[in-house]
């Protein structure tokens, strides 16, 4: 099966040379979309020049979830049979991808979702990101009918199949992505399940993503969402 | 009193705005004759303002001018809500035209690869 991974990478050239070395080994193709970095990030990626790689330029900057449907889109036109998301910034561990994959392969699964709650305790997050968390789940739940059986509300490390890609349209340009998408994999009839994934934060990391404000950003994010085609 | 006299005037001139928006069909009839229901119920409200007791007792607000201002809150959310709407709309759409920009940098290898993946359905 082709495994092609989708890395969406804003201003991160100092991290994303090292992030695509370490995934290389796990996928046939990575696609790297640059949401129009105002640094190198582009040429860093393209720097790198291993065959394997496609690097996209975003003209302009639309966010994470935007910059993670074009290479979603770009790994099925390059004949994806499973598409890999994964952080550019480091924080995932690439030698997981066969984990998340496994499921799939097996037949067992038509999406997989890494997830920072089952028993791998992620390194260095914050008590107050936790509990956040624990509330978007409640939310997940009440407000999208998210199964409350899903143990992480915001992870970015997921793969599924490509014929589960079509149900998977989601829309969202923000972080709100990532609820939209566990909505549409929990709810379109897709066989899912989570696997524990190791997590790892650093000073670094953790001024570059969420915030404790974006929770009721991806709550209003997802409100227009609903009301928008 | 002169309040009155700019707030009729407004409306006379409001009323006039809209038909003359529809005879250049720039706006639906439907449309013209929305508006023209509610430049014509401010016209009523100014020149008789005991209707907005009565209405505002119906819905058992103290005062009339109470009534008009908790409406014109509503109103206005709900236009601040359609515009936030249409913004993320646009949004949509221009992430879209960056995207089809993007892939287009795919280009000659995915081409290949779709006629290879047909190929191989069909084989």
């Amino acid at each position: 099966m082709r495994v092609i991974g989708v890395m969406p990478a804003y201003n991160e050239a100092t991290r994303i040379g090292q992030a695509i070395r370490a995934c290389l080994p796990y996928l046939d193709r990575l696609v790297v979309v640059d949401d129009g970095s105002k640094d190198a990030t582009y040429a860093v990626a393209q720097a790198v020049g291993d065959p394997k790689i496609v690097v996209l330029r975003h003209r302009i900057n639309r966010d994470q979830g935007a910059a993670l449907r074009t290479g979603s889109e770009a790994a099925l036109r390059l004949g994806a049979d499973i598409i890999v998301h994964i952080d550019a910034d480091g924080q995932h561990d690439p030698a997981e991808i066969p984990k998340l994959v496994e499921p799939i392969i097996t037949g067992k699964a038509d999406a997989v979702l890494g997830s920072r709650f089952m028993g791998a305790e992620p390194q260095g997050m914050p008590l107050i990101r936790k509990w956040l968390l624990l509330a978007g789940r409640t939310f997940n739940t009440l407000a999208l009918g998210i199964p409350r059986s899903v143990t992480d509300p915001q992870s970015g490390f997921r793969a599924y199949t490509a014929h589960a890609a079509s149900k998977i349209a989601f829309t969202q340009n923000r972080k709100a992505h990532a609820s939209e998408i566990l909505r549409l994999v929990t709810r379109s009839g897709l066989r899912w399940q989570e696997v524990p994934i190791h997590v790892r934060y650093t000073a670094d990391t953790l001024r570059k993503g969420n915030q404790t404000s974006d929770a009721f950003k991806i709550a209003w994010q997802l409100l227009l969402g609903a009301f928008t085609e | 009193m002169l309040i009155q006299f700019f707030l009729i005037v407004g409306f006379c001139l409001a009323l006039y705005v809209t038909w003359k928006r529809w005879k250049q069909r720039v706006i639906p009839l439907l449309e013209a004759v929305g508006w023209s229901v509610l430049w014509l119920g401010g016209v009523a409200v100014t020149l008789i303002p005991k209707i907005t007791e009565r209405l505002a007792s119906v819905f058992g607000v103290g005062r009339g001018v109470d009534l008009i201002l908790y409406a014109a809150v509503a109103v206005l959310f709900f236009l601040v809500f359609k515009l936030f709407i249409s913004h993320e709309k646009l949004e949509r759409k221009l992430t879209d035209v960056v995207r089809r920009e993007a892939l287009g940098e795919l280009g000659a290898e995915a081409k290949q690869q779709t006629s290879n993946s047909k190929q191989q359905g069909e084989g």
